[in-house]
């Protein structure tokens, strides 16, 4: 690791760190404080949705929660964890959405999966004894 | 006080495992009396076991993989030997250890064999092919490989020690469950394969950050040699696989050691849930073997062709596509359990389209050979078998990926022979083509030629006689795994087989004479002038073996093919480059961290096999203290003057002299202008001279990139906690419901403690940014106090459910339910132990740039885990409650 400077050359952020050269410290905790405001709201919507309102139509809960909590955690990303989409930070994205389609594929590749199983395999429950024999 | 270990767990009553045990530890025995008797301990601890050099680890990791390539073939000898004899009898196996070695053999040599082999080459070669002195994160590297280590110790101490799974190489359950296999041999697998699957996912993090943050002034990212590309690619499917791997596992010990139900076949557990996450994680897995192998070839070819590589592009494309395409084609290990017409369907035809970028890299070789100087050297010779034997395949998975025929040949030999027929034609050749390339840049002399072609022969020769039989055996409806049989017809193929077996010894035979042989006429061996292939990359540069610093001054690359336009340049102008103007250099200093933790791994490791509880205890503390005390390090490097450095790099440029005036005998001079077709101008060097890239990033980018690969790879652990979950979120098993268990006032407290304590380490950050001491320390303080908050009432909410019988042996729902939001806790828990030492070093050593940078990797872990616990509570608690 001692070959590299700790001067940078290149055109990178480190992921976490805000914009290079803002060491202005009120404009970092405004930041923070947006995020945290945003963050909170977002949380509070998700769980007045939840608790039952009768404002969203009720089938429609699902993907309020969903479209709450996509949301939320681009708050995250971006207020606290500093990923933002400028060119400085391409590399970091990249390795999330990299990321994020793995995450993805396993959750969505095992639902679809296991649900063709258990439509298809459904097995009467004195079949699923026999395995249970010692 | 000992668990479950006795004497009984010594097979004294079965002499193969006693006898060849005991040959083992007397070997073993011998060696190391033999070091410390030649006074050569001191030498070893000093210069190999504690190195972080990323060629030393990288031999290492190679020596380990020879050593267990032994091992596993010895395996495979029984085998065969057992199947030839066993026809209307028992054989000499009996079942339970003819079991064991099945698995064994597996295990070892996918994971200890061919992950191991190609780890260990993308150590030695990577940096140096980067222009570059070392991985990003050297004593990771090292601890890798220990880690690594230790697993290889567990697995092998189970053979005098209890017993080895009997289970299969992935251990399915139900039968791998507690009750199915109460023995301690699945528990032997499941933690040897979770240690080194942490040595392995380090190793994955160190190497994508490396290729990504850490080349060559001027490498760009299309001037990168393709071995340096199928690293790349390797390296992030670690990454993204492996902690599924991790996830699974870690399922199936919760399972057999605390009551869980994951995968039971009671209470609601899900076997298949387990069969669809290990391949999940299995198929990227034989792409992480064979890509780094692709690169060998590709390497090997174009410099035993005296061409450049055919179609670099569609070489990185058509890498890099399967990299991706290798997420989406899991499903076809288990095409049989009844996922019906459309995904079997779906997953076939994936199968077949991660087949055509295969193609175009066998094409991609083809015309590189074509039209080319050949030399036929070993390296190449195994390339050339590869193509042909790596074909076929090829071939035969591509007819295994049709559903219908799957369903005829599937658990057969044929199985079986195809993916020995890749794995050995493919991942084992890359290995030993890149054995034999490499060993001279490694270790200053050459392999001996004679008998590595005789080796190539009987291995070549000896993989068809072995494993072309079994493709008949599967057609005549031979299944896999069988101890004994009875149908006459087999039992000629198995005979042939043996043999075929037999004359693979022969190859490993030779590797081991020409090993021997090589060592004892090493001076005629020898290369000086560090470039004995001609080669085409830059680790032929620098002298063989490569001086620790690797390069006294990193290369500025200006085009492909960093090293062959430089040496065409000495030699029209029959001069060196200029002399360098020569700086001092700082390398990281050789640590014991690595081999420590893992010695404290295996001390975890063996305990937590045998139940043996305050031993867990001790290993763990261990293994934490071990990382504080190297978090504490003051020095981490040391200095090479600049005055040493020219000193050691005079001697390579005489070396070097002689190349360029008089080429060394025995290769002939190359007059080489250019390929037909191939405009330096074309390929990554349109832009400026540089190509816009200006070396190493700072050790801040580094890091944190580092650590951020690693919250991704945990995102993904966590997503195979979710699927399952998810899956098995309705399994109630008539036990409590999700709207019975949760209250969402305890969630949204904790969520609240949750998001203030991020808040709070963000503070911290900003604090710690501008140097204040006591904001920062209040703020991290706050972090802390809050995040005990959370974690407080997480416990007494599993602790209201345990009360009340809603434990997570009730029912698959809430094995998944604990598992999932129990892992968020340990999460936190572990931030916690994590913000207490950093703290304490935050108050003991000021504002240091590393530990500066720690707190940026924890804020990152920190405001992670909300994202995570997002995902949490909307789909735990919030949808499983609303109306």
């Amino acid at each position: 690791m001692t070959m590299h400077s700790d001067m940078d050359s290149n055109v990178d952020t480190a992921p976490g760190d805000q914009e290079p050269g803002t060491h202005n410290v009120a404009e970092a905790v405004r930041n923070y404080l947006i995020g945290f405001a945003l963050a909170a709201a977002l949380t509070v919507g998700s769980f007045w949705v939840a608790s039952g309102t009768g404002l969203i139509y009720a089938p429609g809960v699902p993907m309020a929660l969903a479209a709450f909590a996509i949301a939320q955690m681009g708050v995250h990303l971006l207020f606290f964890l500093h990923i933002t989409t400028g060119p400085d930070n391409l590399n970091n994205v990249l390795a999330l959405a990299f990321g994020a389609l793995i995450v993805g594929i396993v959750i969505g590749g095992s639902l679809w999966i296991m649900h063709h199983l258990n439509v298809n395999m459904m097995a009467p429950a004195n079949m699923m004894d026999m395995h249970m024999q010692p | 006080m000992l668990g479950k270990l006795s004497w009984s767990a010594i097979p004294f009553d079965q002499p193969i495992p006693l006898v060849a045990s005991l040959v083992v530890v007397v070997v073993l025995l011998a060696i190391l009396g033999w070091v410390v008797l030649k006074g050569y301990a001191p030498y070893l601890w000093r210069e190999w076991i504690t190195s972080v050099d990323h060629k030393r680890v990288g031999v290492m990791y190679c020596g380990l993989a020879l050593v267990m390539l032994i091992r596993g073939f010895i395996d495979a000898l029984m085998m065969r030997a057992q199947q030839a004899l066993a026809f209307h009898s028992q054989g000499y196996l009996p079942p339970e250890h003819y079991d064991q070695i099945f698995s064994a053999h597996g295990t070892i040599m996918i994971f200890f064999v061919a992950m191991t082999f190609m780890i260990g080459l993308m150590n030695f070669v990577v940096p140096l092919q980067l222009g570059v002195r070392d991985v990003a994160f050297p004593t990771f590297n090292s601890v890798s490989l220990w880690l690594t280590a230790s697993a290889v110790l567990l697995v092998n101490v189970s053979l005098f020690v209890g017993e080895f799974a009997q289970t299969g190489w992935l251990v399915y359950p139900p039968l791998s469950e507690l009750k199915f296999s109460p023995g301690v041999g699945v528990d032997y697998y499941l933690w040897a394969i979770q240690i080194s699957g942490v040595g392995t996912l380090l190793t994955g993090i160190n190497f994508v950050t490396t290729i990504l943050k850490v080349r060559a002034p001027g490498m760009t990212l299309t001037r990168m040699p393709i071995f340096c590309w199928t690293a790349l690619a390797s390296s992030l499917l670690i990454v993204a696989a492996f902690p599924i791997l991790t996830a699974t596992l870690g399922m199936l010990l919760l399972d057999r050691y605390l009551g869980f139900h994951f995968f039971t076949v009671e209470a609601g557990g899900n076997p298949m849930m387990y069969i669809n996450l290990i391949w999940a994680w299995g198929h990227p897995e034989v792409y992480i073997l064979i890509l780094p192998a692709f690169g060998v070839f590709s390497e090997v070819i174009s410099t035993f062709s005296g061409k450049p590589l055919f179609g670099y592009r569609s070489m990185v494309v058509a890498t890099m596509a399967i990299c991706v395409l290798s997420f989406m084609v899991w499903l076809h290990h288990f095409f049989t359990m009844g996922a019906g017409a459309d995904v079997n369907g779906f997953f076939g035809i994936m199968t077949m389209i991660i087949a055509v970028p295969t193609g175009v890299k066998i094409f991609n070789w083809l015309f590189t050979l074509w039209g080319g100087r050949i030399r036929f050297h070993a390296p190449l010779m195994w390339a050339l078998a590869f193509m042909a034997t790596f074909t076929i395949g090829g071939m035969t998975g591509v007819l295994l990926a049709v559903p219908p025929a799957d369903f005829v040949l599937h658990n057969s030999l044929f199985l079986v022979a195809h993916f020995h027929n890749v794995v050995i034609g493919g991942v084992l050749f890359g290995a030993f083509a890149g054995y034999v390339y490499w060993f001279p840049k490694a270790f200053g002399f050459k392999l001996h030629e004679g008998w590595g072609k005789a080796a190539f022969w009987f291995w070549v020769i000896g993989f068809y006689v072995a494993f072309m039989p079994l493709y008949v055996l599967g057609l005549l409806g031979m299944t896999r795994r069988m101890q004994h049989y009875d149908d006459a017809s087999w039992r000629p193929w198995l005979i042939v087989a043996v043999a075929g077996a037999v004359l693979i010894a022969c190859g490993i035979a030779c590797q081991i004479i020409q090993l021997v042989v090589s060592i004892r006429r090493r001076a005629d061996l020898r290369d000086l002038s560090g470039d004995p292939w001609d080669g085409r990359t830059l680790e032929w540069i620098t002298s063989s073996p490569p001086p620790a610093y690797n390069f006294a001054v990193l290369p500025n690359v200006e085009g492909e093919e960093a090293y062959w336009s430089i040496k065409q340049k000495s030699l029209e102008q029959r001069r060196l480059t200029d002399l360098p103007d020569y700086k001092a250099i700082e390398l990281p200093r050789n640590s014991p961290t690595g081999v420590v933790v893992a010695f404290f791994a295996v001390v975890s490791g063996f305990a937590l096999i045998w139940h043996i509880g305050w031993m867990v205890g001790v290993g763990l503390v261990g293994a934490f203290a071990v990382f504080v005390v190297f978090a504490w390090r003051d020095h981490s490097e040391y200095e090479l003057t600049a005055d040493a450095v020219a000193k050691i790099d005079h001697e390579r440029r005489e070396a070097r002299v002689a190349l360029v005036e008089g080429r060394e005998p025995g290769i002939a001079a190359v007059t080489y202008s250019g390929p037909p077709g191939h405009d330096p101008h074309k390929l990554g060097s349109r832009a400026d001279p540089d190509g816009g890239f200006k070396g190493p990033a700072s050790k801040r980018i580094i890091t944190a990139y580092g650590f951020w690969l690693f919250l991704l790879s945990d995102f993904v652990m966590f997503s195979g906690f979710y699927a399952a979950y998810a899956v098995l979120s309705h399994a109630t098993a008539g036990g409590p419901a999700p709207a019975q268990l949760f209250n969402l006032r305890t969630v949204g407290i904790e969520t609240a403690f949750l998001l203030l304590s991020s808040l709070a380490c963000g503070m911290a950050t900003i604090a710690g940014n501008v140097r204040n001491m006591f904001w920062t320390q209040l703020s991290y303080l706050i972090t802390g106090v809050l995040g005990a908050g959370f974690l407080f009432l997480e416990v007494s909410e599993f602790a209201k459910m345990l009360g009340e019988g809603a434990g997570p042996d009730r029912s698959a729902f809430l094995s998944a339910f604990f598992a999932l939001v129990g892992l968020h806790g340990a999460h936190v828990t572990i931030g916690l132990l994590w913000l207490g030492t950093m703290m304490a070093q935050l108050w003991a050593k000021g504002f240091r740039p590393d530990i500066a940078r720690r707190g940026l990797c924890f804020a990152l872990f920190w405001h992670a885990l909300d994202i995570i616990w997002v995902g949490i509570f909307t789909n735990v608690y919030l949808l499983e409650t609303s109306p």
